[in-house]
């Protein structure tokens, strides 16, 4: 999450927005963005139906599969990676993305 | 019939010899080139002064590209008697703006693992890579375990990042400092030079 944070001038460059999605309610995390020092969104869904959407549940526990995913303007999932997040990799596809969608 | 046996015998050997060398992983590259003068290139990217031959390069990557690496050097005396320095590409915390506030996010959890109680010992701005820098002495402790560490951080700027470098020292609650390692740390940080710009500043 941190390495979001000190991207997050790099992400605006390349007309992109993050978002991060936890199972954790609201208080929590309000106190983890805090604590962290994060400015940009987390949803809390403590139902979990997002994980279905993304392929994120873990059958028996309450808590997402660590996942990246990349939307683009028109709603189509254009990356995905599971684990830590490479943020290099990251940065590069949006890099890229924006380029197309400068052209288009 | 023996012959051909041995024949085959053999060639299957050769088979297998040749199958384990292809198999073989490639010899690992240095990360780093020693230079004439006691200056190493690493990774093409930076350079810095070579620290002597006691301290030995410990390589650390925390899994998010980040470069990261440092020096140790076992001290005499009883456990944990140890000192450590390294340079860090994306030290703890996210504040870009200023120093202060990547101070204070930085010693939320340096050596949390430790529970230490830290009191800054020293705090001032230095010239650091090339710019200006904040450098901060601290001392911690943990009575429970009866262990103390001093520690520098000097916090740097590299493109709109910043940067840290950093030297632990740790001792037993009644053992004393060796304030020489430092000066082997200062003298790595103030010949420590970017040679291109990094992956971040191309984006």
């Amino acid at each position: 999450m941190e390495g979001h944070q000190r991207n997050l001038y790099l992400y605006d460059r390349f007309n992109a927005r993050v978002v991060g999605v936890s199972r954790d309610d609201v208080i929590t995390l309000k106190y983890f963005a805090k604590d962290l020092g994060l400015t940009f969104p987390l949803l809390s869904n403590p139902t979990g139906f997002l994980g279905v959407t993304f392929d994120t549940l873990v059958e028996g526990k309450p808590v997402f599969r660590r996942r990246t995913v990349i939307i683009d303007k028109t709603g189509i999932i254009r990356y995905s990676r599971d684990g830590s997040p490479d943020f290099k990799d990251i940065l590069l596809f949006l890099k890229k993305l924006n380029q197309e969608g400068g052209k288009k | 019939m023996m012959r051909k046996s041995l024949t085959i015998l053999c060639i299957l050997l050769i088979g297998a010899w040749l199958s384990g060398c292809a198999t073989m992983e490639p010899p690992k590259e240095k990360p780093y080139k020693v230079m004439p003068g006691g200056m190493v290139v690493w990774e093409d990217e930076m350079e810095f002064k070579i620290p002597p031959p006691e301290w030995k390069l410990l390589r650390v990557e925390m899994g998010e590209n980040d470069i990261n690496f440092g020096f140790m050097r076992s001290d005499p005396g009883g456990f944990p008697s140890v000192t450590t320095f390294a340079y860090d590409e994306e030290p703890f915390g996210c504040s870009a703006a200023s120093f202060e506030g990547r101070e204070r996010e930085f010693f939320k959890r340096f050596l949390f693992n430790a529970i230490l109680q830290f009191q800054i010992l020293e705090r001032k701005k230095v010239q650091v890579v090339g710019g200006e820098g904040l450098q901060v002495d601290v001392e911690g402790k943990d009575p429970i375990k009866g262990e103390k560490v001093r520690a520098r951080v000097v916090f740097g700027k590299r493109g709109e990042r910043i940067i840290g470098f950093y030297i632990t020292q740790w001792r037993p609650m009644a053992g004393t400092y060796d304030l020489s390692a430092f000066d082997v740390f200062d003298k790595f940080v103030s010949s420590f030079k970017y040679l291109k710009k990094s992956f971040y500043e191309t984006l």
